[in-house]
């Protein structure tokens, strides 16, 4: 493949693309030369309180003016082609955003014709949106009756009865019970995977981003922290895990003499990968020292992991994400 | 996998399997759930009860279904909001009005038509006096839209009192303007069919049931060309009364209501504002013969411009041009106000 066609291929699977894109607010930078490109797929958004989440969705909902830098969204200029773009997503407040008095199908229905939709065919496509998110025999309920995960629900199917190529859920997750937050976050899934649509996940929950997104993006105070896939990220703190038998202690001085970055809890130890070279130096220092070690194998990170060790390097000192994300 | 671990991954006994028995050694027979779970059978030691798994009797099935209509452009979008708050008076599935609303606009509807019942009464009874009180003439045509008692102390203000309330202050406090500003709805488009829906209503109300009033006497008094030259241009008067009345209304209700997140507060406000400006005036007026202030009162001011817009007698001592200028700088505040507290309606968090 040559260069030109690669960067085409490339060009045509980003969703989102940003160029040194700065949003400030009088003295205050909101978003600091964002360099984001968020392929095609399921993505998280992550960042602790004002980082800069809300600012970068109403950006690329294209509701306020960038100060300087460019932007696109599903291949729409955010300065000037707001109204195409809102039409191509679809999304998912945080907040509530129904009518307590209406019912969920003429909520979606209506939402539905907000976008352009006949009220027929709105009609029609709102049935269908609200079966897909589990509210088929609720539909006709008031909207005040439901509880937190219905009207979670409720708002997916608004986001949805259009069938965007890319859904923004903010905090779709947030208030549920962990039955209603399962359902949703396969429902999220199944948007992806089968039905091959893009999401783009604000929250505060890992496991939930981990669940649903193959790709992260992380602000922090309006500059971007990471962005990737949470596969290729999570290498950046590859450990190896080893159960130890006998001189734990001497073993682990020794490793850490022999230059090897060393996390002990009790006869675990888990050690900074540093190369192939790694597994033998650790087989070897055991050998030194007459240890037995039991079990070796890779450490699976999790997004909450590797949130840390990005904290970490930031200058941050977390016990964990909840530390910075729980009051997002 | 140390056995702890294969423990731990099967925490608890798997539901489908989980039979209890009520009798010993009761065989599980064929019966079904139903008779197991509310016991349709007599003999209860033979009961057998199966506790229903999540697999069993579940027939949703979540697929994803792909749409590819195409989309209507702006102006369908807008004649959906209009038609969501319109319609939603009349019929289910729009905007939820309450009943008070929708019962004190049908009250004032019918009460709005009192002058029609009446010219029609002594116009068909032949009594000539008691029709020229109340058939069509100038005077009639600016009481309709204008006379202060009852209909501008007591159906048009509380109207548009119970319509704005509302009508903007809900979708802060329901979050909804999201549901607005998420999709291809720009600020203006917004408020523009807002102001279109309350005013349409209002208009309808206060319009429509002059225009009742005009040709239902044309028609059934058999009035000819002559008398409605005569009078077609005063006719037109009155219905710019009701239209300059029915957008003042409306700007200073939607002004209270994109201030508010409640409905009490901007429904209360503009009947203190109408009213409180209205006693205050007449008190000054009372005391020091001076009808100036009157220019703070907007019922004033709209009634001042009609009496010389329709030709009546003027009841204000004051030039009218004042009174123009007076709405002309009350809508214009109420407008910037309203422009400037929609725009900061958010999407992401309120």
């Amino acid at each position: 493949m040559s260069p030109s066609v690669c960067v085409l291929f490339m060009v045509r699977d980003l969703i989102i693309e940003s160029t040194a894109l700065t949003k400030s607010y009088g003295p205050h930078v909101a978003l600091d030369s964002l360099d984001i490109k968020i392929e095609k797929g399921s993505t998280g958004l992550l960042g602790p309180n004002g980082a800069g989440k809300s600012t970068f969705l109403k950006t690329i909902l294209g509701l306020i003016q960038l100060t300087s830098g460019e932007g696109k969204v599903l291949g729409y200029d955010v300065r000037t082609q707001g109204n195409l773009i809102r039409q191509n997503i679809g999304y998912m407040p945080e907040y509530d955003a129904l009518n307590p008095n209406m019912d969920a199908i003429h909520q979606v229905k209506y939402s539905g014709e907000l976008i352009g939709m006949n009220p027929n065919v709105a009609l029609q496509r709102a049935h269908q949106a609200l079966d897909y998110v589990g509210l088929g025999e609720q539909r006709y309920r008031e909207v005040s009756s439901f509880s937190t995960g219905m009207k979670q629900a409720t708002k997916l199917a608004c986001a949805l009865i259009h069938d965007p190529k890319l859904i923004i859920a903010d905090e779709p997750s947030n208030g549920l019970d962990a039955k209603a937050r399962e359902f949703m976050l396969n429902t999220l899934e199944i948007t992806v995977n089968e039905g091959q649509r893009s999401v783009l996940m604000a929250s505060h929950l890992m496991d939930d981003v981990e669940k649903v997104c193959e790709n992260i993006v992380l602000l922090h105070k309006g500059k971007l922290a990471a962005q990737g896939k949470i596969e290729d990220l999570k290498a950046i703190d590859k450990e190896i895990e080893i159960h130890v038998w006998g001189s734990a202690a001497k073993m682990e001085e020794t490793l850490v003499d022999r230059g090897m970055k060393v996390r002990r809890e009790g006869r675990v130890m888990r050690i900074g990968h540093n190369g192939e070279d790694t597994y033998n130096n650790i087989l070897q220092t055991a050998a030194d020292v007459g240890t037995q070690v039991r079990r070796m194998h890779d450490h699976e990170a999790t997004l909450e992991d590797l949130f840390l060790v990005i904290m970490e390097r930031l200058g941050h000192d977390v016990k964990s994400s909840e530390d910075l994300l729980g009051g997002v | 996998m140390s056995e702890d671990d294969a423990a731990n991954d099967e925490p608890f006994e798997p539901v489908e399997n989980k039979i209890e028995t009520y009798g010993a050694e009761a065989p599980v027979t064929g019966q079904t759930k139903m008779q197991a779970a509310w016991s349709a059978e007599s003999d209860d030691e033979n009961t057998t009860a199966k506790v229903a798994s999540s697999k069993q009797g579940q027939i949703f099935e979540q697929i994803y279904k792909p749409w590819e209509g195409t989309l209507n452009p702006r102006w369908m979008r807008n004649w959906a909001i209009l038609r969501h708050h319109i319609l939603g008076i009349f019929k289910k599935g729009h905007r939820p009005w309450n009943i008070p609303t929708r019962l004190f606009i049908f009250f004032v509807i019918i009460a709005s038509m009192t002058d029609v019942a009446l010219a029609l009464l002594f116009g068909m009874i032949g009594e000539p006096t008691l029709y020229d009180i109340w058939g069509v003439n100038r005077d009639n045509l600016y009481g309709h839209v204008m006379g202060f008692f009852p209909r501008n102390i007591l159906y048009y203000p509380i109207v548009a009192a119970l319509l704005v309330g509302g009508i903007i202050s809900e979708d802060r406090s329901h979050g909804t303007s999201a549901l607005y500003f998420s999709r291809p709805i720009n600020r203006f488009d917004y408020t523009a069919m807002k102001f279109l829906s309350v005013g349409l209503i209002l208009l309808f109300i206060i319009n429509g049931t002059l225009a009742v009033y005009y040709f239902v006497d044309i028609l059934v008094m058999g009035k000819g060309w002559a008398w409605i030259i005569d009078t077609f241009p005063m006719f037109l008067a009155a219905f710019g009364c009701g239209i300059i009345l029915s957008f003042t209304y409306t700007s200073i209700g939607l002004a209270l209501s994109s201030i508010s997140r409640g409905r009490f507060f901007p429904a209360i406000g503009l009947i203190a504002i109408l009213m409180g400006t209205k006693s205050i005036a007449a008190i000054v007026d009372a005391l020091f013969d001076r009808s100036l202030l009157y220019i703070i009162s907007p019922y004033d001011s709209v009634a001042h411009v009609c009496q010389a817009l329709i030709g009546t007698e003027m009841t204000y001592e004051h030039p009218w041009v004042w009174s123009l200028v007076s709405i002309v700088i009350m809508n214009g505040l109420a407008l910037y106000l309203l422009a400037n507290r929609v725009s900061s309606m958010e999407v992401t968090r309120e």
